[in-house]
């Protein structure tokens, strides 16, 4: 089926509203969060990047899922539209594991005392990075359409594929080797006002992810179908 | 204010940076492209 | 069954005669990790980092970068002589290539393996005669891992400008739980730790090669035609 401009005219408008309410609603978060959730004690102010680099985290692994399961339905239907879905998702996806690196550092420099560290979600992180900017710079060296696609829609599924190896050695590397520090990012037992905070993060960050991506997607498909109108 | 305010402060802004430049740029993108086949 | 090993071990051949002739491949990656040794050996303080804490990571990495070189020659081979086109012309068993393929990778990275270990054993001292069935063991294991999904990407990043950076830069990832298993593992061989110590690394990296070339297997096609 060939895109149409009146169909990716459609998918952008949805794609700008999803946006801008995803954008308000972390302008949201970010009251909620700086002003009316509670200091926590031991770890005092930096604890509330908790609120960003959490949520984040989230969207970021929803675009990765997609990413993959995405590339499965496109090598399996080979449908174009399905490939501009995946690298709309990457796209999104490594905006958010920017977010990831670079909150996560500045939240574990006062609370660890380090930067860095070799633990499982900071490791993941930097994986779904390279792996999303993989991903990108692949499809950028490709230049015949369908094979762009064929060779992202590959890299998409092994990275999934990946995922679970990653959590098994850091896992098994963490047993092995205990952190110093216990790390208690999420307490278990969270505050009524954080835990809504987070919550409401979550939903947020979700309605970011999906405002992105939509748009994105609407670029693309009216990319697409310029590309096929002058042709 | 305890001590790691600012660092509070620098993760919130530089998130908020990455969101809106990210964002406004794609919603730059989305409106001239409904604007131009007007 | 018969036609398909045929394929299988025809592909294999191939490459191996093409690179046993030509050697370069072999040559590049065998001068890189002699140099990767013996910067190592040069580059540290013995009284600071001892060699059973060094060595392993040494001994992989030269492993890793090496093989990565040879991958990088093993497709583009193909390139120069589109021999991979006309056999993909026929009507041909995709998996039949792709082990074929591995085998040859395999045989290219393993040669290079089997110089760079008895060099890290003379340039590191390491005691490796009691352990070595075990360390041989672990390098294949590991080794098959990475190499079965660089056989994949080194066919995409072949075609592509940049590829002796394409390839790494889509490869690192996929290393990290090889190379985690095989220096955890290593270290432990070294230490003359017992089995039980290994067990759960050793697991991973069995798992991953399995994994890793049953999808390979059945993603190659998706590689090599439209």
């Amino acid at each position: 089926m060939k895109p149409t401009i009146s169909g990716s005219r459609g998918i952008i408008k949805w794609g700008v509203a999803l946006t801008i309410l995803g954008l308000a609603a972390l302008a949201a978060i970010y009251v909620l969060a700086l002003v009316y959730t509670p200091l926590e004690v031991r770890q005092g102010a930096a604890q509330k990047i908790f609120y960003v680099h959490v949520p984040a985290a989230w969207s970021a692994m929803i675009a990765f899922s997609l990413v993959g399961l995405v590339s499965i339905l496109y090598l399996w239907l080979r449908d174009e539209r399905l490939d501009a879905f995946a690298a709309s998702s990457a796209e999104v996806g490594l905006v958010f594991s920017v977010i990831m690196l670079t909150t996560g550092p500045i939240w574990g420099k006062p609370i660890w005392g380090t930067w860095w560290t070799w633990d499982a979600r900071l490791t993941l992180t930097l994986i779904l990075f390279l792996l999303f900017l993989g991903y990108m710079t692949l499809r950028s060296a490709i230049h015949d359409p369908a094979e762009r696609a064929r060779f992202s829609a590959v890299v998409g599924i092994m990275g999934m594929v990946l995922v679970p190896f990653i959590h098994l050695s850091v896992y098994l590397f963490r047993t092995l080797h205990p952190q110093p520090i216990i790390l208690k990012a999420s307490a278990p037992s969270l505050p009524p006002e954080m835990l809504r905070t987070l919550l409401l993060g979550f939903l947020a960050a979700t309605t970011v992810y999906l405002g992105f991506v939509v748009l994105r997607y609407g670029l693309a498909r009216h990319a697409m179908a310029e590309f096929d109108e002058e042709n | 204010m305890p001590e790691n305010t600012s660092y509070m402060i620098a993760a919130y802004v530089v998130a908020a940076v990455v969101y809106l430049v990210y964002g406004g740029s794609l919603l730059t993108r989305g409106l001239r492209a409904l604007r131009r086949d007007r | 069954m018969n036609s398909w090993l045929r394929v299988a071990a025809a592909v294999a051949g191939k490459d191996i005669v093409i690179e046993v002739r030509t050697k370069t491949a072999i040559l590049s990656a065998v001068v890189f990790a002699a140099l990767v040794l013996i910067i190592f050996n040069f580059a540290r303080d013995a009284s600071l980092v001892s060699t059973a804490v060094l060595a392993p990571s040494v001994l992989w990495i030269t492993f890793a970068f090496a093989g990565m070189i040879t991958l990088n020659r093993g497709f583009n081979l193909e390139k120069e002589n589109a021999a991979l086109e006309g056999l993909l012309l026929a009507p041909v068993p995709r998996s039949a290539i792709y082990v074929g393929k591995l085998i040859s990778n395999l045989a290219f990275v393993g040669m290079v393996e089997a110089v760079a270990l008895p060099l890290f054993v003379l340039f590191f001292n390491v005691p490796v005669w009691g352990i070595l069935p075990g360390l041989l063991g672990l390098i294949v294991l590991a080794t098959v891992g990475f190499v079965a999904v660089g056989t994949v990407f080194s066919a995409m990043t072949v075609r592509t400008r940049f590829s002796e950076l394409m390839l790494p830069m889509l490869l690192l990832p996929f290393m990290v739980p090889p190379l985690i298993g095989a220096v955890q593992t290593t270290t432990r061989l070294l230490a003359g730790r017992p089995l039980s110590e290994m067990i759960g690394w050793l697991r991973i990296l069995a798992l991953y090669d399995v994994v890793f070339i049953t999808l390979c297997v059945l993603i190659f096609p998706a590689v090599v035609d439209e």
